[in-house]
């Protein structure tokens, strides 16, 4: 023991300072940076470096996608000055309403169905899941032609074999909500249901046996056997399901261009908007930050309960 | 080829064996919330039937917008929404489909898109890859870091961030092809495709790197040798999602790729929307024709991959 402290008694004092250590560390682990170099640039360009510019950027005016001068909460002023922002708002809410009312229990009622299936369960999964291969871009272009009224559509066409119509759902103020809400739901639930499918086939059988001997019902069975085994999953895809309502971009870029009167616009395809079409990227980046700001703080709530799930 | 069809006998015996005649299926059923003794009872296979149908309808749901598309651009321009609502055409005439993809040029944009596929394909494995590699397997110090900021912005979807990231791809000043380049490289920073490698990485046995290392390889060269080697079942998935989202992709191509000839499929059937109203003898009947050809690739994609794309959609329990 002695003889050891003697030794490093010996050792020269410059082995404890900053630039060695550093030195040490480098020669250690330059490996594996080198390797993880070049991913972390792409990280950094394409996702870091933007989020933290974002935030800078709302605080400036911005001319040809360039900071100008530090203008506070100008921005953000403009911003909700704007009636097209609380309207945003507002139709937030209403496509989360509409989507857990349609998006959400939709998938989960053709997944319980299509769990207790024995025939056919194949050919059920394989057509409700062939919506969601399709692009997006495509299917909402497929659908302004099936909804859209202005000049003839598929449903107008097909509504009229039984004498009703001619609906504009697309250019209803009331309607268009919804009808989006469905139109994302169409290409959406295939995938829903198959993560439901493989949750409910983990649900212990046993508890059904001990449930029928206690003489539940079906609805029974399913309110206190099956929904509470799978209510990790549940919780999750309904958290999900809120966290794309504030992604929701495409259906109303396309379809609607944010109409009628703003009554489908969205927080996304608002930011789009400012950006692209009236040419304000401060907005645009204030309406950024505060969307990255809600979808940040749900997915700290989405990790959680993943954590759990995995447990 | 020979190891194909032996792979497909092996799958159709194995079938076969735990296979139940129709007719005994819904008898022997053990599982689920009502089995087989309950469906003795008339009013039990009421309620199945009843289920049958309601899964029915949802796939027909699901079918019939895509079927009415494949089939309403043969119509003629005129009825395709004409009253008396017909849903075959009165001839499938298959020429359409070739006068169509010259009219709009498909060749060259789905050259553009290919080579956007590719590109985003290589880029999704290998960028991804290396990062999950040195995460879970090199384990620099500060390999907690990097995992803690991919998670932290794993939700947050890059189109929040427009705006910088639309200035900064632009201040590269690229031309022509070269911007397909930032398009392709995008698929390299993936949190999502990251965390699939890293948690099937997570799996590989750290005796068989040890063993490597001992051997004398070095990092790259247990990568190349021997990690990517064993995970061909994730990086073939993480190839079709990658394919498949590459396909897909629209906004950022859309507000990039300003000139035309650099167009991929989907940014062409969109702005063909207002262009077609400047075309001679292009009608809305074309306009479905053209959407239905951007979408085919993407069916067969899924034919060929069907079994990979919806096996990891059910196991990991995230959405895409």
């Amino acid at each position: 023991m002695n003889k050891f402290k003697a030794a490093t008694a010996e050792l020269p004092k410059t082995q404890t300072t900053f630039g060695n250590k550093l030195k040490r560390f480098l020669k250690r682990n330059w490996g594996g940076w080198a390797i993880m170099l070049p991913s972390l640039v792409l990280f950094a360009f394409f996702i870091w470096v933007p989020l933290f510019e974002n935030i800078s950027y709302s605080f400036y005016e911005i001319k040809r996608f360039e900071r100008q001068s530090f203008v506070g909460f100008d921005n953000y002023a403009r911003v909700f000055r704007d009636p097209a922002f609380g309207k945003a708002v507002l139709n937030t809410f209403l496509y989360a309403v509409w989507s857990i009312a349609i998006g959400f229990l939709l998938p989960l009622f053709l997944g319980l169905l299509l769990s207790e299936t024995v025939h056919f369960k194949g050919f059920f999964r394989l057509g409700m899941y062939i919506p969601n291969i399709i692009s997006g871009i495509a299917v909402v272009l497929m659908w302004t032609n099936i909804l859209d009224g202005s000049n003839g559509s598929m449903i107008n066409g097909f509504l009229s074999i039984f004498g009703a119509g001619p609906v504009t759902v697309l250019s209803d103020s009331k309607w268009v909500i919804p009808v989006i809400v469905l139109v994302m739901t169409w290409r959406g639930a295939g995938g829903t249901v198959l993560i439901y499918l493989s949750a409910l086939q983990t649900v212990d059988s046993t508890l059904y046996e001990v449930a029928k001997l206690d003489g539940a019902g079906v609805l029974r069975r399913i309110w206190n056997v099956t929904l509470p085994s799978i209510r990790p999953t549940i919780k999750l895809l309904f958290l999900l399901q809120i966290i794309s309502v504030f992604q929701v971009f495409y259906e109303p870029m396309v379809m609607t261009a944010g109409g009628p009167d703003n009554a489908s616009i969205s927080l996304m395809y608002l930011c789009y908007k400012y950006t692209f079409i009236d040419r304000d990227p401060g907005a645009g980046a204030a309406v950024g930050v505060m969307l990255a700001l809600i979808i940040g703080a749900l997915s700290v709530v989405y990790f959680a309960l993943n954590r759990r799930v995995k447990q | 080829m020979k190891k194909f069809f032996a792979r497909i006998g092996e799958r159709i015996r194995k079938r076969s064996a735990n296979h139940i005649p129709f007719r005994y299926r819904l008898r022997n059923k053990t599982e689920g919330i009502v089995t087989g003794m309950e469906y003795k009872k008339w009013i039990y296979k009421l309620l199945y039937a009843a289920i049958l149908l309601v899964l029915l309808a949802a796939v027909l749901t699901a079918v019939i917008p895509v079927l009415w598309l494949f089939l309403a651009g043969f119509k003629d321009a005129q009825d395709v929404f004409k009253a008396p609502f017909t849903f075959w055409p009165k001839s499938i005439d298959l020429g359409k489909i070739a006068e169509v993809w010259k009219t709009v040029g498909f060749t060259r944009y789905f050259l553009n898109t290919l080579l956007l596929v590719v590109g985003s394909v290589i880029c999704a494995v290998f960028f991804n890859g290396l990062l999950a590699y040195a995460v879970s397997i090199v384990k620099p110090s500060g390999h907690k870091v990097v995992y803690g900021l991919i998670m932290a912005s794993y939700m947050i979807p890059a189109v929040a961030s427009l705006v910088p990231l639309y200035a900064n791809i632009n201040k590269l000043g690229l031309t022509g092809y070269a911007t397909f380049v930032p398009l392709c490289l995008l698929y390299g920073a993936n949190s999502y495709y990251f965390m699939m490698i890293k948690n099937y990485f997570d799996t590989i046995p750290e005796s068989l790197i040890e063993s490597a290392r001992i051997d004398g390889a070095g990092n790259m060269r247990i990568f190349f040798s021997m990690v990517l080697p064993l995970s061909r079942p994730i990086m073939g998935v993480v190839s079709i999602f990658a394919m498949t989202a590459a396909w897909a992709d629209f906004l950022l191509p859309y507000l990039l790729l300003q000139d035309q000839d650099l167009y991929t499929a989907m940014v062409v059937i969109y702005n063909l929307r207002s262009s077609m109203a400047n075309m001679a003898d292009f009608g809305i009947d074309k306009y479905l024709i053209a959407v239905a050809i951007t979408i085919l690739p993407q069916i067969v994609l899924f034919a060929v991959f069907q079994r990979q794309i919806m096996g990891t959609g059910a196991t990991s329990g995230i959405k895409g």
